[in-house]
């Protein structure tokens, strides 16, 4: 009897030293003074800069710490801070792209977002010093739903070198689709085998962003909010198919397969980077990661068609927002401003999220040539674009299911007929979730 | 000892017997059955994680298999079991054909056979790892390193194993058969038990390999091998970190690699439909347990489990 | 050839079936450890096991992890939960196997039949609803959901292992010792554990291992990145928006695999008699 005791006595407390371990960490943070909790997602050299603006407000903020809490990719970013969000566990300043309207009121995903325009009226947030577009985004019925993190394009990108190269010459910056199709053809004829004038843009895994820029040039929007709908037709969708089929037979994409094995998720999974593609997909703020993975240089295009009709459009790269229910809110507000509008904090981000759109720190943010030259592109393409499009909701259902349609199409499993139908289908699913 | 003190004894042996099983009676109900009803519940609605369940009756599992008229049948859905299935009924037996193999190679007096038995066992220790599913994907690629092997010994124009729809699932169920050194080890333990008199006395009676292997060997395995069987196929069921990372998360190309674990976790985290997710856990253990039953059923004539337990 | 000669030149021929098939088995494995030490942009251009460009600089750098959080971090994170893991399976699993192999009570067959039963669950079935109960608790971002289900003798493989093996033990070792005076307690730490050993080491090498490879809990229940484990760590240089630094990459999945490869090595003379005298054989 007296050993069970024993025994039962070793029991619990080794139990409870398990339990105490546990609870020590969560303590930690509750009280160590003021602590934020920051959210967002990207790479290593993200994730250094990031730091860095940290140590920078820290230093500047006694008595204040900040935890971040990066994620590989927004993928896991948006799984993680869901799942903790549900229980009641969120972070404080939660970073978020074009999906922010999924987490506004009456969102598909619940509210999340704070409204900022109180800590505007207090002085907290300075947005006189930001760009009137940029602030215009994230508004929604006169509640402003996040600070952005810098704007971005849609554009092309080419490999400049590889093309001298072969002595093809140098892409135009604007052109139509007739014109664009022949230099395509031109300048595959020039390149060795295994090397392709531009890479299969539909077949990427955030296709959403291509499909958009085609259906808004055809005059066809993939959503209407207000209407709650989408314009896109069966015929839109099997001329966007069709125009890619025909690349292919071309040989100016790669074939199928080809173009699957490469994820084009970052720079090393790029055909681009890897010399085999002469033409790419990039947003504005990626430019300087693929340049620092390249020895080639490259530069950027306009997308075929956008100066005819407008049809490409500046959007914010990210949002900073803070989550409703942040015990913290004052001085999460204080921080996002510091990471928007200072000098210092512009110096170490760089144009990593975009470029910035403040003007007190926009000098700042973009020193490198690299960043100079994606600032030259917004300035020739900023007026060929139209105010952005909805974003269709379910999001990430849309570019999982269609990239699988596409890929179907790519395989020549189903006609472009069928592909057409089945995105329609999709999207009016999406719409009516 | 009287009825009233044998009584009181018997329950006092009870409850101290009970104590030791406590421990598990208590994870079992809190751990184990609990999130089993809530999770049967929840496959019943609509549930996005950040709004409550919303009930919907029998939808999500009509939608599997037959569709609504609001909501087309889950064709991504029945792809990824038909994917599952394949990958199982394929490299399970594979698997097992395998380790029975090298086993019975292994199965001798070698002086190196620790070594031996620790080399096959490394491919089943950094299996799960992400640097070997990284490492597949870029040996099977179609400038990676096996096609440059196949190049060099005449293959012209190997295709791009990884990428292509036809052969993606194959390079998984090559990864999943390289890693045979777990039932390998088991089997291995096995053939040690069966005894070699069997062996000595049958070929003195003129038995060949052959006879012998078939006459002693399966037989006398037969109850690890069903175990093994059954333990392989049910993780089989629930693979997921290799299709993930090799697919880069989206069972591509043409959903050939999306296993069934890959479209739960797609379906439950990235469309944010738990209820649906719950719903497909349900179904999969229906499966994994008929399955299970049927093997049993069917191994009842095949399984002997040698003299005295 | 005599019979000797015959027997010398199969046992030779043996040998080296197996460390042929071995090396063709190893050759992803040393691929990844020559690459480790190979200068990352030629990494994928160099398909032999010789770096051409040999550096070390590949684990100085992976070290460091991303900047803030050094590899060290990681280590130390996943050594904590695994080996919490290890000790509270070996405990609590061998006292529920004693339970059932060894004490009467009532409803035992039941119990047993139930606790098999739960051996061949999926894990997605408890998956979601076990985050929401550990999140009510307030256990996220600690590591009690890895440990607690542990105390709890939710792995009922290792039950099963154990009982099997006890099962294999003479029931007269008890029978005396409680004529000696022993108790129920007693009998399990003092005559039965000392003999179940292979078994006890069975559990423990293979508690390390899943739990150490253990992605998906990790990956839902740690968000902090100073909590992160190797293998969330690992996934960190494969991110999304960047460069991902294969040389670091391929160098910290070297190191990651050595502890397990280590355990392995020194473990598995027990870990084999463990399975044999198991009677999984019936």
């Amino acid at each position: 009897m007296k050993k069970m005791c024993l025994f039962l006595l070793v029991l619990a407390m080794s139990v409870s030293m398990v339990f105490a371990a546990g609870a020590s960490e969560a303590q930690k943070g509750e009280t160590a003074a003021k602590t934020l909790r920051w959210a967002y997602w990207g790479g290593e050299a993200r994730i250094a800069r990031s730091a860095d603006a940290v140590k920078l407000f820290e230093a500047a903020t006694p008595g204040v710490k900040v935890n971040m809490e990066p994620s590989g990719g927004a993928g896991d970013h948006f799984v993680k801070v869901d799942t903790q969000v549900a229980a009641g566990a969120g972070p404080d300043i939660v970073q978020m792209g074009g999906n922010f309207k999924d987490y506004i009121p009456g969102g598909p995903k619940g509210h999340l977002a704070l409204d900022l325009m109180p800590y505007v009226q207090s002085g907290i947030i300075d947005i006189s010093v930001i760009d009137p577009g940029a602030i215009a985004y994230a508004t929604v019925d006169g509640a402003l739903y996040g600070l952005s993190t810098g704007a971005n394009m849609p554009a092309l990108v080419y490999n400049k070198s590889l093309i001298e190269r072969v002595g093809a010459p140098l892409p135009p910056v604007s052109s139509t689709y007739e014109e664009f199709r022949t230099y395509l053809i031109a300048l595959q004829a020039k390149l060795p085998a295994g090397v392709y004038a531009m890479q299969d843009i539909g077949l990427m895994a955030s296709n959403s962003t291509p499909f958009g820029y085609w259906t808004g040039y055809n005059g066809t929007p993939l959503y209407v909010a207000s209407e709650n709908a989408t314009k896109v037709t069966v015929e839109a969708a099997k001329k966007y198919l069709d125009l890619f089929s025909d690349y292919r037979a071309l040989g100016v994409i790669p074939p199928a397969d080809v173009a699957a094995s490469y994820a084009e998720t970052n720079a090393d999974s790029s055909m681009l980077v890897a010399g085999k593609a002469a033409i790419g997909f990039l947003w504005t703020n990626q430019l300087g990661g693929y340049q620092a993975a390249m020895t080639d240089e490259i530069d950027l295009i306009e997308f075929p068609g956008a100066a005819q009709r407008n049809a490409l459009w500046q959007t914010q790269s990210q949002l900073y927002t803070i989550n409703k229910d942040s015990p913290n809110k004052e001085l999460a507000a204080k921080f996002i401003n510091f990471l928007v509008n200072s000098p210092d904090a512009a110096r170490v981000l760089g144009t990593d999220r975009g470029n910035s759109v403040s003007s007190t720190a926009r000098a700042a943010g973009a020193a490198s040539p690299t960043d100079q030259k994606a600032l030259a592109y917004m300035a020739v393409a900023g007026p060929h674009t139209s105010p952005e499009g909805d974003h269709v909701p379910n999001d990430t259902e849309l570019n999982s299911t269609l990239y699988l349609i596409y890929q179907k199409v790519a395989f020549g499993r189903i006609s472009t007929q069928q592909g057409a139908q089945e995105i329609v289908d999709l999207l009016n699913r999406l719409i009516a979730k | 000892m009287s009825n009233a003190n044998y009584r009181k004894r018997k329950l006092k042996d009870n409850l101290s017997s009970y104590a030791f099983l406590l421990p598990w009676l208590v994870g079992f109900f809190a751990l184990t059955v609990y999130p089993m009803i809530y999770s049967l519940y929840l496959s019943f609605t609509q549930y996005s994680i950040t709004a409550p369940p919303i009930w919907v009756g029998l939808q999500n599992y009509r939608v599997m298999f037959f569709g609504t008229e609001r909501i087309p049948r889950d064709e991504r859905f029945l792809n990824s079991l038909a994917v599952t299935f394949r990958f199982v009924f394929i490299s399970v037996p594979l698997k097992l054909a395998f380790a029975l193999l090298v086993a019975m190679i292994m199965n001798r007096k070698l002086r190196l056979i620790g070594l031996y038995r620790a080399v096959y066992y490394i491919p089943t220790l950094l299996g799960g790892s992400v640097a070997i599913a990284v490492l597949w994907r870029r040996l099977f690629a179609g400038d990676g390193i096996i096609n440059i092997i196949l190049r060099g010994i005449g293959w012209a124009n190997p295709p791009s194993w990884i990428s292509n729809p036809d052969y993606a699932l194959s390079t998984l169920i090559i990864l999943a058969v390289w890693q045979f050194g777990s039932p390998m080890i088991i089997f291995l333990a096995g053939l040690q038990n069966i005894p070699k008199e069997y062996y000595e006395a049958s070929s003195i009676d003129g038995a060949g390999r052959v006879r012998q292997f078939f006459s002693i060997t399966l037989p006398g395995l037969s109850p690890i091998i069903l175990f093994n069987f059954i333990m392989q196929m049910t993780s089989g069921f629930q693979a997921f970190t290799q299709a993930f990372i090799i697919s880069g998360g989206n069972g591509g190309p043409l959903d050939s690699t999306m296993f069934y674990s890959l479209y739960l976790y797609l379906k439950g985290w990235g469309f944010s439909e738990m209820g649906y997710a719950s719903a497909m856990a349900w179904v999969l253990l229906v499966i994994i347990a008929s399955l299970t039953a049927i093997a049993f059923k069917v191994s009842g004539g095949l399984v002997s489990y040698g003299s005295g337990e | 050839m005599n019979r000797k000669a015959r027997s010398i030149m199969s046992k030779l021929l043996t040998n080296i079936v197996i460390i042929v098939i071995g090396f063709a088995m190893l050759y992803p494995v040393l691929w990844l450890f020559s690459a480790s030490f190979k200068v990352p942009n030629t990494i994928f251009g160099d398909a032999g096991l010789i770096p051409k460009a040999f550096t070390w600089d590949n684990y100085a750098k992976g070290w460091k992890g991303i900047g803030i959080y050094s590899f060290g971090t990681f280590f130390k994170n996943s050594f904590v939960i695994s080996l919490l893991c290890v000790a509270a399976n070996a405990l609590f699993c061998s006292l529920t196997a004693y339970a059932f192999a060894r004490l009467d009570f009532v409803g035992k067959k039941v119990w047993f039949a139930v606790m098999l039963v739960t051996m061949m669950l999926p894990d997605h079935v408890t998956t979601i609803p076990r985050y929401v109960l550990f999140n009510t608790f307030g256990w996220i971002n600690t590591f009690l959901p890895f440990v607690v289900p542990r105390i709890l003798a939710t792995d009922a493989f290792f039950i099963f292992l154990l009982v099997q093996f006890i099962r294999g033990l003479p029931r007269e070792l008890d029978e005396s010792a409680v004529m000696d005076g022993c108790n129920k307690l007693t009998v399990y730490w003092r005559i039965l554990m000392p003999l179940t050993v292979p078994a006890l080491i069975t559990t423990v090498l293979f508690t390390f291992l899943w739990t150490w490879d253990d992605f998906f809990n990790q990956l839902l229940y740690l968000t902090r990145p100073e909590l992160f484990t190797v293998p969330l760590g690992l996934r960190l240089f494969l991110d999304s928006s960047g460069i991902s630094s294969w040389g670091s990459l391929f160098a910290m999945s070297v190191l990651s695999l050595i502890p397990c490869f280590v355990l392995f090595l020194s473990l598995q003379k027990y870990f084999v008699r463990g399975i044999a005298t198991t009677g999984i054989k019936g």
